[in-house]
């Protein structure tokens, strides 16, 4: 459906010079995740786990995504919680409903990024 | 360049037996509708919030003991740069809040002297099944000198008040100690979550 290399309108709308227009929220609560013009959009491709499953699913799902909002420094977002490393990754949840994962921390590169379509732009 | 986005950082533990709660401390907006099966089975390492004290924007990093909750494994490295800690007991569970003093122990034995200490004596939402009572955890916090604060996670009592409290006694300690410029940032020991890749050589 969206072109590999183009932006949607709906990512062009969230956008100016290139980073975020407005704050992100949780999907599920008021929390504030970052601040307005912290994060940079990139386009790469990453599987993250499914937020939710169904009751009697085993396996966790994984979507792949291609939009995310990078925060260089750990210490730029306003609220966020760091699981435990799994396969040398650590995922990036809501920091009052925990609720994720939002997104995943590199801890060779130490950035992070969080999934476009798993917060709210407000 | 990113631009500078807060004033200072501080490090906080939480500490205490298990079942006390420390993570749904943490958890504050806790509800079941909402938990997430992949983030509650990894569970949390740390979680960064930010607070506003007298005009400075805060940065805390919080980190549980995740399951380290005995006495003997919690040691120097666990509390290396930790500038506040939470010692956390359950009101409905007498044995946490004797063991309240063994962790006011090992808290002297390992960790930096002029650490900031509160008690915090959570799930004061069930009154029913109450053990320890509200004197009880006035007298010990009286006795050792360390501010004292019931709290409900589950109904989101004092859990504010009490990051806010411990904030502003590292703030006001750290302005003791630099009155007028204070330096931009604290800067605390980031590495402990990732010491399984940095162990590599």
């Amino acid at each position: 459906m969206t072109a590999p290399a183009g932006i949607s309108p709906e990512i062009e709308a969230v956008l100016e010079n290139g980073l975020n227009k407005t704050a992100l929220t949780c999907l599920h609560c008021p929390s504030r995740i970052l601040n307005p013009s912290v994060g940079t959009f990139v386009q790469q491709e990453f599987a993250l786990p499914a937020m939710t499953k169904q009751k009697n699913q085993i396996i966790d799902e994984k979507h792949e995504l291609r939009e995310f909002w990078k925060v260089k420094d750990m210490f730029q977002f306003e609220n966020v919680g760091f699981s435990n490393t799994v396969d040398g990754v650590k995922y990036l949840t809501c920091a009052d409903c925990e609720m994720g994962p939002i997104g995943w921390h590199d801890l060779v590169t130490k950035e992070n990024f969080i999934a476009v379509s798993r917060v709210r732009n407000s | 360049m990113a631009k500078k986005t807060y004033d200072l950082l501080f490090k906080l533990l939480l500490i205490g037996d298990s079942g006390v709660g420390k993570t749904s401390i943490l958890f504050r907006f806790s509800d079941d509708a909402f938990t997430s099966t992949f983030i509650s089975t990894i569970g949390i390492d740390f979680k960064i919030k930010t607070v506003e004290l007298r005009g400075k924007k805060i940065k805390l990093q919080i980190w549980d003991t995740a399951g380290q909750e005995r006495f003997h494994t919690i040691t120097t490295s666990y509390y290396r740069g930790a500038m506040g800690i939470m010692l956390v007991y359950d009101v409905t569970d007498e044995r946490s809040f004797e063991n309240i003093v063994k962790w006011l122990r090992n808290i002297d034995e390992h960790a930096n002297e002029d650490v900031e200490k509160m008690i915090l004596g959570n799930k004061c939402d069930i009154d029913g099944k109450r053990a320890v009572s509200k004197d009880r955890g006035d007298a010990i916090a009286r006795e050792y000198g360390v501010p004292f604060l019931e709290t409900s996670a589950k109904a989101n009592t004092n859990i504010d008040k009490a990051f806010n409290d411990l904030a502003t006694a590292i703030l006001d300690k750290f302005a003791g100690k630099e009155p007028g410029d204070a330096p931009d940032r604290v800067m605390v020991d980031p590495r402990r979550g990732d010491t399984s890749r940095r162990s590599c050589c």
